[in-house]
């Protein structure tokens, strides 16, 4: 069962050029979900689409199973957000901010002490946002999105303006509203180290196209699949002949010698083999990616 | 759909608490009360006279109306509300109002409810604070009488409502204009313009087209001095009408905005 699904999703601003690209975005229930993508990838344009900001061109988006063109309010009834820069009244007191989305959505008026206190603010309620730090904001914000007891929080880089260990602390407490409420949680960043350690599935979007979508397990597994033994000799070209020999796989490339990520025992037996047919070795290491670099591997592909 | 939009309304009201839109409403509606209230005691001794003559109380609200009608309440409306808007432009909050689970027609309402709520208090606050600035002079100063005729309520009352409708077209008009454009230039811009437009106007023989000379001809047909007859309707009927046109083509474009934060 997916929370969000999204069926061959394409966007122009200007005619003729796709800001999305026929996107297909399956985030199941009970999942963080990491929407990851350089800036400029499509990540807000996808999100704003999701949450009915934008007017939908091309394609289908279904909610909790209903599709969010017939039934946006009451899917907006579930679900919390956060897109970009907070939004919140400067001229209003933290309080005062929560109480009148609190008018909207007829919750218990209880839950405007208990949101601030889940993002850290508990003693800000009488403070005006106006006088308060960008990270400040963005806690509050989050408080917002909570506010209502959403199934679904939708977050578009929500670590932004966050010192470290603000990151920290939201990466926490995002993980424990997933695992103790159950809520799905969408999270859009461009850098996948920052949410790597939060995540349960990826979807990696670059110039309107969706890469990769998937569990962070089998991200893993690509980073392994795209592992490499690597070799640099006294004598590449002769090297190369030989080991094309025993490893067809064998090529040059930028001076070095590259192979498959191979067992150990194999790897030794490839070094003895060129160490007796007299080549010497100078380099011989496994050249593993990490998800970094196969994030940027598929961006730049 | 009644009580969601009551809802929704208080939360737009909560949302002008201490706002730049609320303290413009509250000075520019006590405004001319008290400007004529300094006047009443710079000249003093004169206004013995002035009191004892009848009727006291509308010639006195009429009067009140001079510097409202032709340019306050036009230069208000177009200042307050842009600002209303600009609440949402200033603070992002267009995208967080349109992500609650109420429809698009209820978030349109609200806050133009809400707009013309507020044009309504800066009405009363203005009748209020001519009636106090009309009568403290008369229980503060002794050689003051009080008029003779008892206070015209209803007079007063409705000499402020068709005050209130002819504005009606200035708020729908500066209302499409502020949620339509991010740039507070362009309301407040165009808004300026056309007041400027209509006071020029005045002197014009088809002054009657121009919505925003609504307010001064009512106030030169109250004092008879209104060089031009409306050919077509009464000019309350011409208020009216453009209000709800001004507000469907509002809402049409609202509805079909592309983006919405």
């Amino acid at each position: 069962m997916y929370c969000i699904e999204t069926t061959h999703l394409s966007h122009q601003f200007a005619l003729g050029k796709n800001i999305l690209d026929d996107i297909n975005l399956q985030v199941p229930t009970g999942s963080i979900y990491g929407f990851l993508g350089p800036n400029g990838a499509g990540k807000t344009t996808t999100l704003r689409l999701i949450l009915g900001l934008l007017k939908k061109q091309k394609g289908e988006i279904r909610i909790f199973g209903q599709s969010l063109a017939e039934n946006r309010v009451a899917i907006l009834r579930k679900l919390g957000s956060l897109i970009e820069t907070p939004s919140l009244y400067g001229h209003l007191t933290a309080a005062e901010n929560l109480l009148l989305l609190q008018k909207i959505y007829q919750c218990p008026k209880s839950r405007i002490p208990e949101v601030l206190a889940l993002v850290g603010l508990p003693d800000t309620a009488n403070k005006k946002v106006s006088q308060f730090s960008l990270g400040m904001k963005q806690r509050l914000s989050i408080a917002v999105a909570l506010l209502n007891q959403p199934n679904l929080l939708i977050l578009d880089e929500p670590t932004n303006g966050l010192d470290p260990n603000g990151i920290i602390e939201m990466r926490e407490l995002l993980k424990r509203l997933n695992q103790e409420h159950q809520i799905t949680i969408l999270i859009s960043s461009h850098l996948l180290a920052e949410i790597e350690k939060l995540v349960t599935h990826v979807g990696i979007i670059h110039k309107g196209q969706l890469l990769f979508e998937g569990t962070l397990p089998d991200l893993v597994h690509k980073q392994q699949e795209s592992s490499r033994v690597s070799l640099i000799t006294n004598d590449n070209t002769r090297s190369l002949q030989l080991l094309k020999t025993l490893q067809p796989e064998a090529q040059q490339q930028n001076g070095k010698l590259l192979l498959p990520l191979l067992p150990p025992e194999r790897i030794a037996q490839l070094n003895r083999q060129l160490v007796q047919s007299g080549i010497d070795v100078y380099h011989l290491a496994v050249e593993k990616n990490d998800l970094e670099s196969i994030f940027m591997e598929l961006v730049n592909n | 759909m009644a009580t969601i939009l009551l809802h929704s309304i208080q939360s737009e009201w909560m949302k002008t608490k201490r706002s730049a839109a609320f303290w413009l409403v509250l000075i520019g509606g006590v405004f001319i009360p008290a400007i004529l209230t300094l006047v009443h005691l710079v000249y003093i001794k004169k206004l013995g006279k002035i009191y004892s003559t009848t009727p006291f109380w509308e010639k006195w609200l009429i009067n009140g109306w001079e510097s409202m009608s032709i340019l306050l309440v036009p230069m208000g409306i177009v200042l307050a509300t842009s600002l209303i808007a600009q609440l949402e432009y200033k603070n992002n909050g267009w995208k967080q109002v349109h992500t609650t689970p109420q429809s698009l027609t209820t978030v349109f309402f609200a806050k133009y409810i809400v707009v013309l709520f507020l044009m309504l208090q800066l009405f009363v606050l203005f009748g209020l604070g001519m009636y106090l600035a009309g009568a403290i002079p008369a229980w503060y100063f002794g050689h003051i009488p009080y008029p003779k005729e008892a206070f015209p309520w209803g007079k007063f009352i409705q000499i402020n409502a068709s005050f209130y409708v002819m504005a009606l077209p200035i708020v729908a008009l500066q209302y499409l204009l502020s949620i339509q454009f991010k740039n507070f230039m362009v309301s407040l811009g165009a808004g300026v313009a056309l007041v400027v437009a209509a006071l020029i106007a005045l002197s014009w023989r088809y002054v009657y087209l121009i919505p925003y000379t609504y307010g001064a001809i009512h106030f030169l047909q109250l004092q008879g001095k209104m060089r031009f007859k409306s050919n077509i309707l009464d000019v309350h009927y011409l208020a009216l009408i453009y209000f709800f046109a001004f507000t469907l083509l509002s809402y049409i474009l609202y509805l079909t905005k592309k983006e919405k934060g």
